[in-house]
């Protein structure tokens, strides 16, 4: 029974076909290609921030190195707008999740009353944002608008909304608390539900304190999807750019100069091709470490859902 | 627990009351002369007029200094032909490549597939500020063409993960069994892979078609004004002085109406999307 | 020659080598039973043979052409999975008459030949049913019926009354023989189910770590298995193994385990050297108290079909399993066990080979 095994070389082996062997790739190419095409400016923007570059002065365009990014440590108009981003992201994004998992936890009895509300919720996450600020912009119009009518009833006057600098991210962060919410409430609904029952049920059979059920059974378990939905909204909430230039256009002064805004009316404004390309890296830095962490945690989940992926 | 059932009932009274009454405000602002609309305090006794939405129609908006030419259905033309055609694009892009991702182990897929999912992540600007450079180069500025291009950063990677999890929950063993029947690989894949996979490509469809549909910052830095979508054009109405509130809210309505329309009818998928095909509703 | 040849197949996951060298000759109307544990590579060595595992190398020859470059779809082969691989979406009408279809018959020869396999399979009822509506048995059927409507040249079929209940699978053992020999095509049959194979198999092949370690006729692998481990793969219950070092005797060999004391007819090689002897459940019986029974205490007992399974314990501790008809010893008892010293085997318990019977050593050398 002793057999020599001969092991062939895959030489010797008989050709297989070309095209199942090529398949994969001719499927993916097309892909490939509009993966390509993105990279192209990609590597574009990072070569222009190494460089002095304004297209209304192009003889004076010159290869600087990171001179750009060393006067931007120096430069306080950078400084705000790190400073603003932040607190518009960590605004948004907490009071988000707080609201979100909020009323997540109220729809999660899967009644047909509850199921049709958490539809409805859906709709301002549908609106697209540069539309949502011109709804509450009108709405917040000092003149009609029925919410500076009811805050002048409630006894505040001249309450200035997006025109005042000391309201203006008060009210854009409003604004995307009434788009983004719902996105927080529908995964982590999604996750609520899709928790397994028998923790919750042992707990109720020995009696445990709601309070206690809360913070020792649900959060821990479904600290996965709060952490994907949280991380997933912070990734956008850095690059916030359409609730505000559409209310606002990053004004007043510049108070509402986020990374993304900052960069565009660098680029249109002040042609300044060089310092817009150098910003937008920073924020390219920023939100790929994010994005790295983000995707880990997302491929975990999807892990989850679709068995061993 | 008659005292928890009250604050249950309170808080889900504020909670719809924050999120749909502004789309509730606006639709009824869209049926009021501007005259109403100024009217303080706001009633909701008053005469519904079609007015607004028929001089949106027309295209001869009444402004305070005189009518305006703006041609706002060409605008919503545009949007329905850019995320049409964005979507079927990203289709024929994305579903084989979801395809080859799902079915074959290889290096060079999974590579895609991730920059595909960066580029959902990474700030839009950054590529559109050079892109509106090599855009005039190429010829490709102001054109449906260009747009619909840059429109793959939205909806690719939607298609292509969440296409890609269909066709990873369905077994191979189906496709295996349809070759051996004696059908070649594309029958395979044109009969047996892509039905099957079927309501996973309709929901990423649809889905990309409302997040192409609701994006701002592409048309606004690389169409001109013929060539933009409602999003961009809403935006150039409120700016323009002088036109009739009630005008701007019929524009707005508009704007919305098919998105949430296809949000109803999708909202079984739309978890789905949302978390491009990480978590299932 | 016809049928079905494969050669020097070897299939490799990254590291993991699945199969390494398999060689196999299936003639047609033939059933070669594909035996043994899971992750054997049983089910890669079908794929392989059916054109579905790119990475596979080796040699595919169906009547007398050689397929290995070929897709699946050119390989005139019918397949059954182990879950059924029905298509979702068609009537099981249509999807017994897939194959025919790819081969462009003409709607009325197609109906009037599904509904023949259908008829011979009594699923003739069902035809307009999709499969989501069938019951197991009647997915695995319709499954049975799409692998054999093309009249394919070889059938491989992996496991297919794995998920189906046990009336069933009982039902279709009986009944899968006379169907496989009249469709006159070579066929691979995998199972991991001794019984399975002894009541379908012409011949069984016996696949261990990506080898076939052993191909003879059923029989001959229950009676005269090549290794320990195809023993112990090929019954149920499992063989009993016990540690021994035989001594020479004018007979063949003394051996002595766990009571048991036998003298075996096999080769005089073995003699001083560590052994295993085999001794399969079902071959031991009750007996008087002698020198050559084994004093064993009860443990437990268990019923298995007409037999019971009893669980005994050796003075040493050694555990033996035994398989005894008629009455159960309570548990706790001691009895004497007797075992047939034809039915016993002896393996080499350093390679696992079987120590060959004395008569084929001393008769004309094959």
């Amino acid at each position: 029974m002793s057999t020599t095994v001969i092991i062939p070389t895959p030489a010797k082996a008989p050709a297989r076909p070309l095209l199942p062997r090529l398949l994969p790739y001719l499927l993916s190419l097309p892909a490939l290609i509009v993966c390509i095409g993105i990279l192209v400016p990609f590597f574009t923007a990072a070569w222009y921030s190494l460089q002095r570059y304004n297209l209304a002065m192009p003889l004076n365009r010159e290869f600087v190195w990171f001179g750009q990014y060393l006067d931007m440590l120096t430069d306080p108009d950078f400084w705000a707008t790190v400073r603003v981003s932040a607190v518009y992201a960590a605004s948004t994004v907490g009071l988000e999740l707080l609201l979100g998992l909020g009323i997540a936890l109220l729809l999660r009895e899967r009644t047909r009353f509850n199921n049709i509300v958490s539809v409805a919720l859906l709709l301002p996450l549908m609106t697209a944002p540069a539309i949502a600020s011109l709804m509450w912009k009108l709405m917040t119009n000092p003149n009609f608008g029925v919410l500076s009518w009811l805050v002048a009833l409630f006894g505040v006057h001249d309450f200035r909304w997006a025109s005042a600098p000391s309201s203006a991210m008060f009210t854009v962060v409003l604004v995307d608390i009434w788009v983004y919410t719902p996105f927080m409430m529908v995964l982590l609904l999604a996750g609520l539900r899709s928790l397994p029952q028998q923790p919750f049920e042992a707990a109720r059979l020995d009696g445990v304190a709601g309070h206690f059920v809360f913070f020792r059974i649900t959060l821990p378990m479904l600290a996965p999807y709060i952490v994907t939905a949280t991380l997933f909204r912070m990734l956008d909430s850095m690059q916030q750019f359409d609730i505000v230039y559409a209310m606002t256009q990053g004004g007043p002064g510049d108070s509402l100069m986020l990374f993304q805004v900052r960069a565009y009316l660098d680029f249109f404004q002040y042609t300044n091709v060089g310092t817009s390309a150098a910003l937008m890296i920073v924020l390219w830095a920023l939100t790929y470490a994010l994005s790295n962490v983000f995707i880990k945690q997302w491929l975990k989940l999807r892990e989850r859902t679709h068995g061993a992926a | 627990m008659a005292l928890h059932k009250l604050l249950r009932a309170a808080a889900l009274t504020l909670v719809l009351l924050f999120f749909l009454f502004p789309i509730f405000w606006i639709v009824v602002m869209s049926f009021q002369t501007n005259e109403e609309i100024l009217r303080l305090p706001p009633s909701l006794v008053f005469a519904p007029t079609l007015a607004n939405y028929t001089a949106l129609i027309s295209g001869h908006l009444q402004t305070a200094s005189g009518i305006l030419d703006i041609t706002f259905l060409h605008n919503l033309w545009n949007s329905i032909l850019l995320s049409t055609c964005s979507v079927l694009l990203a289709l024929v892009l994305g579903v084989p490549a979801a395809y080859a991702f799902a079915r074959f182990r290889f290096r060079l897929g999974e590579d895609i597939a991730f920059t595909m999912l960066s580029f959902r992540f990474a700030p839009p600007l950054l590529v559109l500020l050079p892109l509106s450079l090599y855009f005039q180069d190429l010829g490709l500025n102001d054109t449906y063409i260009g747009l619909i291009w840059i429109y793959q950063l939205i909806c690719l990677p939607l298609i292509l993960w969440i296409v890609r999890g269909y066709f990873e929950d369905a077994s191979p063993d189906i496709e295996y069994a349809y070759r051996i029947d004696g059908h070649s690989w594309w029958r395979a894949f044109t009969r047996i892979a892509i039905p099957l996979a079927g309501p996973g490509i309709a929901a990423a469809g649809l889905l990309s078609f409302i997040f192409a549909w609701n994006n701002f910052v592409f048309a606004l830095i690389l169409a001109s004004a013929d060539k933009q979508p409602v999003t961009v054009g809403a935006l150039a109405f409120v700016t323009a002085s002088g036109i009739q509130y009630g005008q701007i809210a019929a524009a707005i309505v508009l704007s919305i109406l098919p998105t949430l329309a296809l949000a109803l009818y999708a909202q079984r998928w739309l978890v789905e999307g949302l978390s491009l095909g990480a978590v299932k509703g | 020659m016809t049928g079905l040849k494969v050669a020097a197949i070897h299939a490799r996951f990254g590291r993991h080598e699945v199969l390494r060298g398999v060689d196999l000759a299936v003639a047609p109307g033939e059933t070669l039973v594909l035996f043994g544990p899971s992750g054997a590579g049983k089910t890669v060595l079908l794929r392989a043979i059916a054109g579905l595992e790119p990475g596979a190398l080796g040699q595919v020859v169906i009547d007398g052409q050689d397929v290995s470059a070929r897709g699946p779809e050119a390989r005139n082969i019918g397949m059954a999975f182990q879950n059924f691989a029905l298509y979702p979406h068609m009537s099981a009408r249509d999807n017994i008459a897939s194959p025919l279809v790819a081969r462009g018959l003409q709607a009325d020869e197609i109906a009037a030949r599904v509904a023949e396999i259908a008829k011979l399979l009594r699923i003739g009822h069902v035809l307009s049913h999709p499969p989501r509506a069938l019951s197991n048995g009647q997915k695995q059927r319709t499954a049975l019926a799409r692998a054999l409507v093309g009249r394919p040249r070889v059938l491989l079929l992996d496991d297919p009354l794995r998920n189906v209940d046990a009336k069933l699978r009982y039902e279709m053992r009986l009944e899968l023989p006379r169907l496989l020999r009249e469709s006159q095509a070579a066929t691979l049959y995998v199972t991991q189910d001794y019984r399975e194979a002894m009541a379908l198999g012409d011949r069984v092949a016996v696949l261990r770590a990506g080898r076939i370690e052993q191909c003879d006729a059923s029989e001959t692998v229950y009676d005269r298995p090549a290794t320990a481990a195809v023993a112990r793969l090929f019954g149920d219950p499992p063989v009993n193994l016990l540690a021994c070092r035989p001594v020479a005797d004018p007979a063949g060999l003394r051996a002595e385990a766990a009571g048991f004391r036998l003298v075996l007819d096999a080769s005089a090689e073995a003699a001083g050297q560590e052994c295993l002897l085999g001794l399969r459940p079902e071959t031991l019986s009750l007996a008087a108290a002698g020198p050559d029974a084994a004093r064993l205490e009860v443990i437990a007992t268990t019923p298995l079909h007409e037999r019971l399974v009893v669980l005994l314990r050796a003075g040493d501790g050694t555990e033996i399993v035994a398989s005894l008809l008629g009455a159960a010893p309570p548990p706790g008892a001691q009895v004497a066990v007797a075992a047939d010293a034809a039915a016993a085997l002896l393996f080499d318990a350093a390679s696992g080979a079987r120590i060959p019977a004395r008569r084929v050593m001393a008769g004309k050398a094959a």
